[in-house]
């Protein structure tokens, strides 16, 4: 199993040239090679990345080239942040998603304390209101309601 | 007197409040995220596109070209004092500049960089202005197969010099092109692998793909490490070199400066060829070769002219070919595509205040640098013992705000995050996202002049072989290729590793 995981990467490399490949085979027009249609490049470039990956399977088991270790707190951390903007600006506006993208971040790094990362989500949401609203003038809702 | 007139009408364009403060902006940024070691300048310069598409292009172009050359300035501050390279091309710093801090000599370490970036990048300016209006009326010669063929060669170049390898590199680079490929086709109005999202109709935004990839998985990477706080050798001692010190430095500023201009404008290679080569060749050929890397000042001097040379004259295949060098390069010619112009050799004829107006600016950029760099160095230093921390959850939503500002659509934010952990799964299986946006950004047009060239040829394929400047352009990519498997490649390798060792 150790063996192939190095694999996962060119093989995921083949999927996504083979889906171009097959969805220039059988949802576009390929055309002429005088008047080539909107699926002739995709193919071409689809097939060309399929052959690549199939090079770099051979030489990944040569010599496997050892994936890196996944930080999946950081993930976490990541995702709840964007999620959290995302969730928050229509229900709230942006600067309170502002500030729960930035305690939803920083929760996940460790020894990061809760006071210093509320005065952190404040000044960045102060930061965020000066620059894009009042800086660049962008038509955001601020904070719903008011 | 040609010159003559385009640069004072440079200068009319560079001059104005509003671009000398944007100029500022973007210098200041781009030290600030050279300073800090995690951000690099391309992420910077992702982030603020949504900001640029507010902004006249010239000036747009004006700051992000200063992010980009700043961080050169501001890279080479981490390297001095703790040994911890801010930029990729920053790191032969650290061979010399951290032995001098270490020496009590860090004040005269970063000087002397200072000086040297301001004259290695003058330089650069000046190859920029003698070499591109003479570039570019040649390359009006250039016909649809010829333009195909250098974007195979800028293509080839970028995916080269990649760590893991060419062969990941071409991968990642048909992946860029492919994912270019989404939404309408403009020759047939056929929409393409959208699979029936509306959203895709007009292809993935490029704001999308660079936030995701380059911001988004960069915080991934960097974030659980953020509690680290630095403390390297602090800035002691006085600023100034010796006299015999200045002489020294002369002509290691003048052969790096000449190094690193060569090497910007080869595609693929930029700053951190140029400032590797040039420290390489300077060991070689001077007297006081030996001495190099116990802190000796012209270790310092070389790389730091050498890469922001490397970094004026990075925009001349840009701007003069619309073929980008580096993944920043291509996010500039995004921008510009943005504003609707496309830059290609007819760039300087048409919107001659914009090419020359950002040369100006370079000077303007640089001036400022050297203030930046000099009397506020402590600023900096004061800066580089912020914990981190505070840094990523401010990059995180700057994302979500500048992506969420472009047209106030948050599928445009849940698409960046999903680039982003695209982005953080291709790092771990070892795929360096960077050729995949010069992919992307260049797929469009490669199409378009592929069917072109073909149309033109009544679609016989050969037309790319048997046209001298089509065939010259793909031999240098193939001998490009053959090089990767030469020995010079392993020779870079085990310098880079030498660096990597010592940081």
């Amino acid at each position: 199993m150790r063996r192939l995981i190095p694999q996962i990467g060119p093989v995921l490399m083949l999927a996504a040239g083979l889906f171009f490949v097959l969805g220039a085979l059988t949802a576009l027009d390929l055309g002429s090679f005088r008047r080539m249609g909107p699926g002739a490049f995709p193919l071409l470039v689809g097939g060309l990345l399929c052959l690549l990956a199939l090079i770099g399977l051979v030489q990944n088991l040569r010599q496997p080239l050892a994936p890196g270790r996944p930080d999946p707190m950081a993930v976490l951390g990541v995702v709840g942040g964007v999620a959290a903007f995302a969730f928050f600006t229509p229900l709230a506006g942006v600067l309170p998603a502002t500030a729960m993208a930035v305690l939803a971040t920083g929760a996940v790094i460790p020894g990061f304390r809760w006071r210093y990362r509320i005065l952190l989500a404040l000044g960045v949401a102060l930061a965020v209101w000066l620059i894009f609203v009042l800086g660049l003038g962008i038509p955001f809702i601020a904070i719903r309601g008011l | 007197m040609d010159l003559l007139a385009n640069l004072s009408l440079g200068l009319a364009t560079a001059a104005t409040a509003q671009n000398l403060m944007y100029c500022f902006v973007g210098v200041f940024l781009g030290t600030f995220i050279g300073v800090l070691p995690g951000v690099g300048p391309l992420a910077a310069v992702a982030m603020l596109l949504p900001v640029s598409f507010y902004l006249p292009p010239e000036t747009a172009l004006v700051m992000l070209a200063g992010v980009y050359y700043g961080a050169e300035y501001g890279g080479s501050i981490a390297s001095i004092l703790l040994n911890i390279p801010g930029t990729p091309s920053a790191s032969v710093t650290c061979l010399d500049g951290y032995p001098m801090a270490q020496q009590g000599r860090a004040g005269v370490a970063l000087f002397a960089t200072a000086m040297a970036s301001m004259f290695g990048a003058l330089f650069g300016v000046v190859v920029m202005v003698l070499l591109s209006p003479k570039l570019a009326e040649f390359a009006l010669l250039f016909q649809p197969a010829e333009y195909f063929s250098v974007m195979v060669l800028g293509l080839v170049a970028a995916s080269i010099v990649n760590s893991t390898g060419a062969v990941r590199g071409l991968m990642m680079v048909c992946l860029g092109i492919l994912l270019g490929t989404v939404g309408v086709d403009v020759n047939s109005g056929e929409t393409r692998f959208t699979g029936g999202f509306q959203e895709l109709r007009d292809g993935v935004s490029l704001v999308v793909v660079a936030m995701g990839l380059f911001g988004i998985s960069e915080v991934m990477v960097s974030l659980r490490g953020a509690t680290k706080s630095y403390a390297g050798a602090g800035l002691t001692g006085s600023m100034l070199p010796t006299a015999r010190e200045w002489l020294r430095s002369l002509m290691p500023a003048l052969r790096g400066s000449a190094v690193g201009s060569f090497f910007g404008t080869l595609p693929g290679t930029g700053q951190t060829v140029a400032s590797f080569v040039g420290y390489a060749l300077e060991k070689r050929v001077n007297k006081r070769g030996a001495s190099f890397g116990t802190g000796a000042i012209e270790g310092v001097v070389v790389p730091e002219s050498a890469n922001n040379a490397a970094a004026q004259t990075a925009f001349i295949p840009t701007l003069t070919l619309g073929i980008p060098g580096s993944t920043t390069m291509a996010l500039m010619l995004g921008a510009l595509m943005i504003h609707g112009i496309t830059p290609g050799p007819r760039l300087i004829s048409e919107h001659p205040e914009l090419f020359w107006g950002l040369v100006v600016s370079f000077v303007f950029g640089n001036i400022f640098l050297l203030i930046l760099n000099i009397p506020l160095i402590g600023l900096w230093v004061r800066i580089l013992r912020v914990p981190h921390h505070y840094l990523y959850p401010t990059v995180i939503v700057l994302i979500c705000v500048g992506v969420f500002s472009i047209s106030n659509s948050l599928t445009d934010v849940w698409m960046t995050l999903l680039f982003g952990l695209i982005g953080y799964v291709l790092r771990l299986f070892r795929f360096e996202p960077a050729p995949m946006l010069i992919g992307f950004v260049l797929g469009p047009m490669m199409e378009e002049f592929f069917r072109r060239a073909m149309l033109l040829s009544r679609g016989d394929p050969s037309v790319f072989l048997t046209r001298p400047g089509s065939a010259l352009l793909l031999g240098v990519a193939v001998l490009l290729l053959a090089a990767t498997v030469l020995p010079w490649r392993s020779w870079l390798a085990s310098g880079r590793l030498a660096v990597r060792r010592r940081a």
